[in-house]
């Protein structure tokens, strides 16, 4: 078990102009923590964990590991394991040849490896499969004999790479609480990536959110969901995202079509006659007459049973699209004008419309 | 995809561009069954032929070169076996043709791994060094290499065994002629390996070594099977380079297609007809063995739960 820590590592391609894949990363991993980084496709998140793993070159800066630089340091001497997202597992060899191929490299006596491999595959339900080759597996075995690989080798440190995006849905779901959990027994150091947002909230004790190669912060899930940093955090984080409009700035607060959202205690608008509001769609409802609010056309409702989500454009401005949360069961229906309002106050965000970056506290 | 499926549209009718494509495959299909099957025959009744004429005997060959022969006359193999040295020649052919192709396949094979998965620089340029030595005619090699082997006996000590007259010789030659094609489908087929399992690997701890021999070679298989058959049955048939390489003065050492050659040369005197279509059978016989048995080997997807 072991820290991990990037310090200002940057993955550079060379080209015309270069390409910063992973620009001066920094993070700190602490032990036994488990770690998610994530982000859209291209966000440098697979390149910054190969990175960590050896596969990647580093440029610039440097990679340690407990404590230990690593940054020139050959794969299979960092005291690392990896799980990928193909899984990646021998074709000819059983799965326990493919669990214990770790530890037959490093000549460690037959028995023993056998010993740990019967250990991994029951923590895993494998030990019927022992024998049998990977292409007579099942996509969710072989997702865990690739997680069995990795176990076997008692590593500092797991590295997984979209572990999970070839499992159906359901399975999924259900792996991502096995790994969790197995995580937590074993107390292991890991660093996931994944492009899923969910996955990302509910397996990661930290979340640290990746664009172009450049990272956006770093916080707990809860952090990350009340306290976005910049809009594009705020919009990536949540399912479905958050609302982000353009609002315009008077001294009752941001005007949203016909609504006056009062802005937060603290939040410097003074600047700006615009800026962009961020509204989840919880924070938002269907309202009375009476009430302050602004009138949307609905343009398509999706249901989830609990919940429907109201997909539609608030009215005299039909570029401010909005989605908006209600009780799943008696949703409006398809092309009817409903009457929207906020929730509370204290749960709009507010971005600066140029640099996206929050302005609220 | 498949074209025994019709495609259906949501209604459950079939959509009409896909039943043109499938009547056109289904047309495309008779004619290539129908070209297989000519193919076929011409290959297969030549082959067939020599083997029940190597039954025969002379006058039987000539009077209708159709008919079955009157007895089963064993002499006629063990003529050939014995008086056209046709054994000893095969011998010697299993010996070079063994050597030769172990060594194409592990200098091959090596050679095609590093240049389809190392990039380094001037990698392209041996690359096409290699796939140039499958545009180059042999007949333009044969005298240069007549004289650089001969050049090569002159070496003091190790001279005598790769030399002319020398099976090294022949098998170093063999290996230099199979290696261009050898590569050049080699290096196609290791680009074709999944990565991901080559990194697992480094990370479990393979030196590049290890990587090749124990990870990367046995997910080649299908691959170095493919390729084995072909050297095998390129090698046994190899005519022109023995002969250049092997002189009258080595008949000890010659190879079957010499052996062959020899009884034809020397039947046109004597007219061993039937003597001559035994040694072909003999000759033809352990190659379609092998191909037979490499053949059940050759597993589709070998690679297939690897990855996905």
């Amino acid at each position: 078990m072991a820290e991990v820590a990037y310090v200002e590592a940057s993955r550079v391609y060379p080209g015309n102009p270069p390409v910063r894949a992973v620009d001066k990363l920094s993070l700190q991993v602490n032990d036994g923590e488990f770690l998610v980084l994530v982000g859209p496709s291209g966000s440098g998140k697979s390149t910054a964990l190969r990175m960590l793993a050896g596969l990647e070159e580093v440029n610039e800066g440097s990679i340690t590991i407990g404590g230990r630089d690593v940054t020139k340091v050959q794969p299979k001497d960092r005291d690392i394991a990896m799980v990928f997202q193909s899984y990646a597992l021998y074709p000819h060899m059983t799965v326990a040849e493919n669990m214990g191929f770790a530890l037959r490299l490093k000549r460690v006596a037959k028995a023993t490896v056998a010993e740990k491999v019967r250990e991994a595959a029951e923590m895993l339900d494998l030990t019927a499969y022992l024998d049998r080759k990977p292409k007579a597996l099942s996509g969710g075995q072989r997702q865990r004999v690739a997680m069995g690989r990795a176990i076997v080798r008692e590593p500092s440190v797991f590295l997984m790479d979209e572990p999970l995006s070839n499992l159906d849905a359901k399975l999924r779901v259900e792996t991502r609480a096995n790994i969790a959990a197995l995580q937590q027994r074993l107390g292991t150091t890991t660093i996931y990536v994944t492009h899923d947002q969910v996955e990302a909230m509910t397996m990661g004790h930290r979340v640290a959110v990746l664009k172009d190669g450049l990272l956006q912060q770093c916080a707990s899930p809860r952090e990350l969901y009340e306290r976005p940093e910049n809009a594009f955090v705020a919009g990536f984080i949540g399912s479905p995202s958050m609302n982000l409009v353009t609002a315009s700035v008077s001294a009752d607060g941001a005007q949203l079509g016909g609504l006056d959202i009062p802005l937060l205690r603290g939040a410097e608008t003074g600047a700006h006659d615009q800026v962009t509001l961020g509204l989840r769609p919880e924070s938002l409802r269907l309202v009375g007459a009476d009430e302050p609010g602004t009138e949307l056309s609905v343009e398509l409702v999706e249901e989830l049973g609990a919940d429907a989500y109201l997909h539609g454009t608030v009215a005299g401005d039909s570029n401010q699209r909005l989605v908006v949360r209600v009780d799943g069961r008696t949703p409006p229906r398809l092309g009817e004008k409903v009457r929207i309002g906020v929730n509370a106050a204290d749960q709009a965000h507010v971005f600066d419309p140029e640099t996206g970056l929050r302005i609220s506290d | 995809m498949s074209i025994d499926a019709p495609a259906r549209t949501g209604r459950g009718e079939i959509e009409p561009a896909n039943v043109n494509t499938r009547r056109s495959s289904g047309f495309l299909g008779g004619v290539s069954h129908v070209v297989l099957f000519v193919w076929a025959v011409l290959i297969v009744v030549p082959i067939i032929w020599i083997f029940v004429s190597s039954f025969k005997s002379n006058t039987e060959l000539f009077t209708n070169a159709w008919s079955i022969p009157g007895q089963l006359r064993t002499g006629n193999w063990s003529r050939a076996f014995s008086e056209g040295n046709i054994g000893r020649f095969f011998l010697n052919t299993i010996l070079v043709v063994a050597a030769g192709t172990f060594g194409t396949m592990v200098l091959g094979s090596m050679a095609a791994y590093v240049l389809a998965r190392y990039p380094f620089r001037g990698a392209r340029f041996i690359y096409f060094v290699f796939v140039a030595g499958l545009a180059f005619p042999v007949f333009l090699a044969l005298t240069p290499l007549f004289f650089v082997v001969r050049n090569i006996g002159q070496i003091p000590g190790i001279g005598q065994f790769i030399g002319l007259d020398s099976y090294g010789g022949v098998i170093l030659v063999y290996i230099a002629y199979s290696l261009p094609f050898t590569v050049f489908f080699l290096t196609a087929f290791f680009r074709t390996l999944p990565t991901p399992v080559a990194e697992a690997a480094v990370i479990d701890g393979c030196s590049n070594t290890r990587l090749f021999f124990r990870v990367m070679m046995p997910m080649a298989k299908p691959g170095l099977i493919s390729i084995t058959i072909f050297n095998v049955v390129g090698q046994w048939n190899q005519y022109l380079l023995p002969l250049v390489l092997l002189s009258g003065q080595a008949k000890d050492k010659w190879v079957l297609t010499q052996g062959i050659a020899d009884i034809a040369i020397s039947s046109s005197y004597r007219a061993d007809w039937p003597a001559l279509f035994a040694a072909l059978s003999m000759a033809i016989l352990p190659m379609i063995i092998v191909y037979v048995l490499f053949q059940r080997h050759i597993q589709a997807g070998l690679t297939a739960g690897a990855v996905k």
